[in-house]
C-alpha cells in the first residue's frame, strides 16, 4: 500500500498509520477533528497520510504519558508549532501567597487529589502563620 | 443555563435554544429514551438514542456510557430516513474493520464496544448534515434483589473515575476531561459537564411485570408517574417532560410476600423444546423455624475518603459506622481503616467491642474527611492484615468511583476476605461492586446519597451478622444450574438460580444447605408450561447469559496469569457471547447502511457527547480549576466543594429543587464562608461536620434519634448513665423507643439494637415479679410493651439525642411506671 515519492517521504493509509503509531483510526480522527493535528495530505477512500503524521502521534503520546490531557496537548502543540524552544517546555506553577511575605509555588501539572493534599498543608501553614491556630510558634519558643 | 425548545417549522424538528444567547445550542446527541421490562430477576431495556448533526459536515459521533449490573449488549437497530438496519454480533476486530471500511467509504456506520470496567463507546459516523438517525440499543441487565423486592439501576451519566494513571483537567469554566492511560485501548470517555442542564434530555417509561404482584413503586432518584395497566402489568414514567443527564435512575420495586417460604419461578420452554427458567428462593426460607445462636463477629470498617465522597456521602458513611458500633458486643472485634491514596487504620489490629476502644473509634472517624485519590484495593488489603489468619468480614463503604476494577477485583479474590460492600452515590458504579462483593462471597448495597446511608449500613450490617445457609447444593435430573449458587446466603438477600433443562415440564429440584442448625436439605418442585412461554424462557437465558458473561468478565485479570490462560479465558468469553448472542468485552455489534449518495472524499467530524457530573459528586476533586496561576488566599481557603456538597444534598426533595430555592441554599452557605479564624479552628479540629450535624438536628427526624441512641449503646447492651438505676431507665426508654417506631428484636432496622437492649435488661432487672421493671419487661417480650405516649424527642434532650438529663429520664419512666399500673 505505501508508496515512495519522489520527495522519499513514505505515503501512509489511516490503517498503516494506525498499525505504526497503535492508535486507532477513530481515535486519530478524534485528534484531527480537536485541531491536534492535520487531516491527510488527500482525503476520501485511500487518504493519505505522511510521516509527519505518525511523528505528531509520537509527540501526543509523549504529552499524555507525561499527565497531560488532550487540551493541554493541544496547548502545548499550538506553541510548539510556532518556535520549538531549546529549553524544554516551561512547567506552571501555582502560587499561594500564604502570609503576607511568604509565598509557596506549587507545579500546576499535579493531580487534583495531590494538589488537594498539598492544599491542606498550605492551609494549615497558613492558619499557623497568621497566629489564629490554637498552637503558634511562640508557644514552641516559650518552651 | 435555562433552554428553550423551538419548533423549527422548516423541517418539523425540533432544537434546543440557550435563553442566554437565543442561539442554537448544537447538540451531537438530543436525547436518550429508556423503555423496556423489569422482570423478578432482570430488566430487558431498550434505550434510544437520538442523534442529529447540527455541523455542515459528516459527523462522527461517540456517546460513552456505563454497563448496569449484569448487563450485556444484545443487539441495536439504526433507524433514519428510508432505512432501519439491524446490527450484527463480531469479534472485537472484524467489528472494527468492518466499521473503518464503512467510514472509509462514506456509509453511515455505527459500533457499540464494550471496554474494561463495562464502559461501552457506542459510536456512529458519517451522520450527513442536518440528518437525525436513532440508534435503538437492546440491552440486558440484573437488578438487585432483596427478599422483598428489587431495585433497579440504569446509569444515565458515567462517573469521573480515579485511576493512579489518570488524567485530568479541568478545560474552562465548569468543564472537566478526564483520560485514561494506553491499557484502556483508547476508550473514548465524555467531557463532564458540572452544570448538565444544556445537554441531552433523557427520559423513560417503564414496564414492571411482577407475577406475584407489586405493592409498590418508588425512586429516590426521580419523580415517577406509576400506574396499573389492565393485564396486571404496572408502567412507571418520568413525570416530568424530560430531565437532564446527571444521575441514575433509581427504581425500588416492592413485591407483595405471598408467603414467608414462597418461591418465584419465571421462565418456560423454549420452541426448541429446551426449558429456561429462574427460581428466586427468600432468604427466609432457608431459617424457617430456626433460632439464632448467639456468634460473635470480627469485621473491619473501610472507609472511602476520597475526594469524591466529601459532603454528605461521608457524613452518612460515618454516621453509619457509630451507629453499627452500637451493636458491638464485648466479644466483638472490630476495626476501621480509612483510605484514598494513603491508608490509615484506627489500630494496628483488631480491637474489642470494649467502651474505649468506641470512643476511639468515634475520635478516629471525626478526623476522617474526603480528600484524595481511590486506592480501594489498598484499602482492603489492609483490612485483610488486620483480619489475619483467623479471618472475618470486611464492609466497605465507597462510591467505587475507579477504574481498572479487573485488577482490584483480582486482588479481592487473592485476599482471601469476604467483603461486603455499601455503594453511595448518584451514579453507577453498582456493576463493580456487585462483583467485588460477588467475588468474594459478600453482600452489596447500593444506595443515593438522598436516601438513609446509614440505615441501610446498619441493615447491611444486621446482614452480615446472619448468615442463614452455606455449602449450598443444588440439584435436579436434567438440569443445568449455572452460575453456581453462592458460598453463603445472608438475611434479607434471596438465592437465585438460573437453569437450563433438557425440556421436562415437571421437575424437582433438590436444594441441600448447612444452616445454623446443621444439615438441612428441601425439595422444590417446578413446573413449566408448554404454550406461551417461549418468549419468558428466552428472557430467562439471556438473564443468565448477561450474568454469566459479566462474572467471566470479572476474571479477566488473574494475577501471575499466563498468556495461554489469557487466550483460554478469552475464548471461554466469546463462546458465551456467541452462545447466548451478547456482546461483551471480545465481541461489539456493528452495522453498516450504505445509502446513495455516501461520499468516500470526505472525512468525518468525530465529536463526543458530553455528560453530566453525577448530581453529589464533587467537581473539583475530580477536575482542578484555576483561571489564572496567582491564586489570592481566599480562594485557598475557599471550603466550598465540601460545603456547597453538603447543603445541596441535604435537600430532602426527590426532584430537582428549583433554583430560587437552591440559590437561597447557595446563600446560606456564602454566609458560612464568611471566612474567620473560628471556622478555621473548627475546620482543624475535624469538627467541621459536627457543626453541620448540630445545625440538622435542631428538628430531628425520629429515625435520626435512632440512629444517634443506637450508637451509644454500650458494649453489654445498656445505655450510658451514672449507675445502675440510671442505665436500667435510659435502657428501657430506648428500647421503648425503637418498639414504637415498628423494629423489634426479629425485624426492622434495629434488630440487632433491639435484641441487645433486651439481652440488657434481662440480666440487670430484678427477679422480684412485683417490681415495675419486671412486670414492664415481660410486657415487652409478651409483644405488648406499654404505649409510648410521651414521643421519642421528649426522651431526648434537645437537639443532642443525648440521654443525660438524669431528672428528665426518671420523670419519663414515671410515666410509663404509671401506664404499667394502670393495665396491671
Amino acid at each position: 500500500m505505501s508508496r515512495e515519492p519522489e520527495n522519499g517521504e513514505r505515503e501512509l493509509s489511516l490503517s498503516e498509520l494506525a498499525e505504526r503509531s497503535g492508535t486507532p483510526p477513530r481515535t486519530i480522527r478524534f485528534y484531527i477533528a480537536r485541531g491536534l493535528m492535520d487531516g491527510p495530505i488527500k482525503a476520501g477512500r485511500g487518504a493519505i497520510y505522511s510521516e509527519e503524521h505518525l511523528a505528531r502521534l509520537a509527540e501526543i503520546k509523549d504529552w499524555q504519558s507525561k499527565g497531560l490531557t488532550l487540551t493541554e496537548v493541544g496547548r502545548r502543540l499550538a506553541g510548539a508549532d510556532r518556535a520549538r524552544p531549546a529549553l524544554g517546555e516551561p512547567i506552571g506553577l501555582f502560587s499561594y501567597q500564604i502570609a503576607p511575605e511568604v509565598t509557596v509555588q506549587v507545579q500546576a501539572n499535579v493531580s487534583p487529589w495531590r494538589l488537594r493534599q498539598i492544599q491542606r498543608v498550605l492551609r494549615d501553614a497558613a492558619i499557623l502563620l497568621s497566629g489564629e491556630g490554637e498552637e503558634s510558634f511562640d508557644d514552641e519558643d516559650d518552651r | 443555563m435555562a433552554i428553550g425548545v423551538n419548533t423549527d417549522h422548516k423541517n418539523g424538528t425540533f432544537s434546543i435554544i440557550s435563553s442566554a444567547t437565543g442561539g442554537e445550542v448544537k447538540l451531537s446527541m438530543q436525547e436518550l429514551m429508556l423503555t423496556g421490562t423489569i422482570l423478578p430477576v432482570g430488566a430487558v431495556l431498550r434505550v434510544r438514542h437520538v442523534f442529529r448533526s447540527g455541523e455542515d459536515e459528516p459527523v462522527e459521533i461517540i456517546y460513552a456510557f456505563g454497563l448496569p449490573r449484569d448487563a450485556a449488549l444484545r443487539r441495536f437497530r439504526i433507524i433514519g430516513d428510508g432505512f432501519s438496519v439491524e446490527s450484527e454480533l463480531k469479534p472485537v476486530e472484524e467489528a472494527e474493520k468492518i466499521y473503518e471500511k464503512g467510514i472509509e467509504s462514506g456509509s453511515l456506520s455505527s459500533l457499540a464496544r464494550q471496554y474494561r470496567d463495562g464502559v461501552i463507546n457506542l459510536s456512529v459516523g458519517n451522520i450527513r448534515p442536518g440528518e437525525t438517525v436513532v440508534v435503538d440499543l437492546e440491552l440486558i441487565a440484573g437488578v438487585e434483589l432483596r427478599d422483598d423486592g428489587l431495585r433497579f439501576r440504569f446509569p444515565f451519566t458515567l462517573a469521573p473515575t480515579y485511576h493512579s494513571q489518570a488524567r485530568s483537567s479541568g478545560i474552562g469554566k465548569g468543564v472537566g476531561e478526564l483520560e485514561l492511560p494506553p491499557e484502556f485501548d483508547n476508550l473514548v470517555l465524555p467531557q463532564w459537564m458540572k452544570d448538565a442542564e444544556g445537554l441531552h434530555r433523557i427520559g423513560f417509561d417503564l414496564a414492571v411485570v411482577i407475577p406475584q404482584g407489586v405493592t409498590e413503586v418508588g425512586s429516590p432518584s426521580h419523580a415517577i408517574r406509576f400506574r396499573h395497566e389492565n393485564d396486571g402489568h404496572h408502567r412507571v414514567v418520568l413525570a416530568p417532560e424530560g430531565d437532564i443527564p446527571d444521575r441514575d435512575l433509581v427504581l425500588d420495586v416492592q413485591t407483595r410476600v405471598t408467603g414467608e417460604e414462597s418461591v418465584g419461578v419465571t421462565g418456560g420452554l423454549m420452541e426448541d423444546g429446551r426449558g429456561h427458567f429462574a427460581l428466586l428462593i427468600p432468604s427466609t426460607l432457608f431459617r424457617a423455624g430456626e433460632t439464632r445462636p448467639a456468634r460473635s463477629s470480627r469485621l473491619v470498617f473501610v472507609v472511602d475518603r476520597s475526594g469524591s465522597m466529601s459532603g454528605e456521602p461521608m457524613i452518612q458513611a460515618r454516621r453509619a459506622i457509630e451507629a453499627c458500633l452500637g451493636t458491638m458486643a464485648p466479644g466483638d472485634q472490630f476495626g476501621i481503616v480509612a483510605f484514598d491514596d494513603r491508608i490509615e487504620s484506627l489500630s494496628e489490629s483488631m480491637l474489642d467491642g470494649s467502651q474505649r476502644s468506641r470512643e476511639m473509634a468515634r475520635n478516629f472517624l471525626n478526623m476522617v474527611d474526603a480528600r484524595g485519590g481511590t486506592e480501594l484495593a489498598a484499602g482492603f488489603m489492609a483490612a485483610a492484615k488486620m483480619l489475619g489468619a483467623e479471618g472475618g468480614d470486611v464492609m466497605v463503604l465507597t462510591d467505587g468511583q475507579v477504574s481498572g476494577t479487573d485488577a482490584i477485583l483480582a486482588t479481592a479474590r487473592s485476599a482471601g476476605i469476604r467483603i461486603h460492600c455499601l455503594g453511595i452515590g448518584s451514579s453507577s458504579q453498582d456493576r463493580f461492586l456487585t462483583l467485588l462483593a460477588r467475588e468474594t462471597g459478600g453482600v452489596s448495597r447500593f444506595v443515593t446519597p438522598r436516601e438513609r446511608v446509614d440505615l441501610e449500613a446498619i441493615e447491611l450490617y444486621a446482614s452480615i451478622g446472619t448468615p442463614v445457609a452455606s455449602q449450598i447444593k443444588v440439584e435436579a435430573e436434567g438440569v443445568d444450574f449455572a452460575p453456581a449458587p453462592p458460598p453463603t446466603i445472608f438475611a434479607g438477600n434471596p438465592l437465585v438460580l438460573f437453569a437450563e433443562s433438557t425440556g421436562q415440564t415437571e421437575t424437582v429440584v433438590h436444594l441441600a444447605w448447612k444452616g445454623a442448625d446443621g444439615q438441612r436439605k428441601l425439595d422444590l418442585p417446578v413446573s413449566l408450561s408448554r404454550r406461551g412461554e417461549a418468549d419468558a424462557a428466552n428472557t430467562v437465558r439471556l438473564l443468565q447469559g448477561a450474568q454469566l458473561i459479566t462474572n467471566l468478565e470479572a476474571q479477566g485479570a488473574k494475577v501471575g496469569e499466563t498468556r495461554r490462560e489469557q487466550d483460554r479465558w478469552q475464548r471461554m468469553l466469546s463462546n458465551l457471547s456467541l452462545k447466548y448472542g451478547l456482546a461483551c468485552q471480545v465481541t461489539s455489534l456493528v452495522a453498516v447502511v450504505k445509502r446513495r449518495g455516501d461520499q468516500s472524499a470526505v472525512i468525518p467530524k468525530t465529536m463526543v457527547v458530553p455528560v453530566g457530573m453525577p448530581g453529589q459528586t464533587s467537581f473539583d476533586a475530580y477536575f482542578a480549576t484555576f483561571g489564572s496561576s496567582q491564586v489570592d488566599r481566599s480562594a485557598l481557603f475557599s471550603m466550598e466543594s465540601s460545603l456547597r456538597g453538603y447543603m445541596m444534598t441535604s435537600s430532602p426533595q426527590i426532584s430537582k429543587s428549583s433554583d430560587r430555592d437552591r440559590l437561597s441554599r447557595m446563600d446560606a452557605v456564602d454566609d458560612c464562608l464568611s471566612v474567620d479564624a473560628g471556622h478555621f479552628a473548627l475546620l482543624r479540629e475535624g469538627s467541621l461536620f459536627g457543626l453541620f450535624s448540630r445545625q440538622e438536628s435542631d428538628d430531628p427526624e425520629p429515625v435520626d434519634l435512632l440512629v444517634q441512641l443506637a450508637g451509644q449503646i454500650e458494649p453489654d447492651g445498656g445505655m450510658p448513665g451514672g449507675n445502675s438505676d440510671e442505665r436500667w431507665i435510659a435502657t428501657a426508654l430506648t428500647l421503648l423507643a425503637m418498639l414504637s417506631e415498628g423494629h423489634t428484636a426479629q425485624a426492622g432496622v434495629f434488630r440487632l439494637h433491639v435484641a441487645r437492649l433486651l439481652g440488657f435488661l434481662r440480666t440487670a432487672t430484678p427477679p422480684d415479679a412485683a417490681s415495675p421493671r419486671r412486670l414492664f419487661l415481660e410486657m415487652v417480650e409478651a409483644g405488648t410493651p406499654p404505649p409510648f405516649k410521651d414521643g421519642l424527642e421528649k426522651i431526648t434532650v434537645r437537639g443532642s439525642a443525648v440521654l443525660k438529663e438524669v431528672q428528665a429520664l426518671e420523670r419519663h419512666w414515671k410515666i410509663v411506671e404509671k401506664s404499667l399500673v394502670t393495665r396491671k
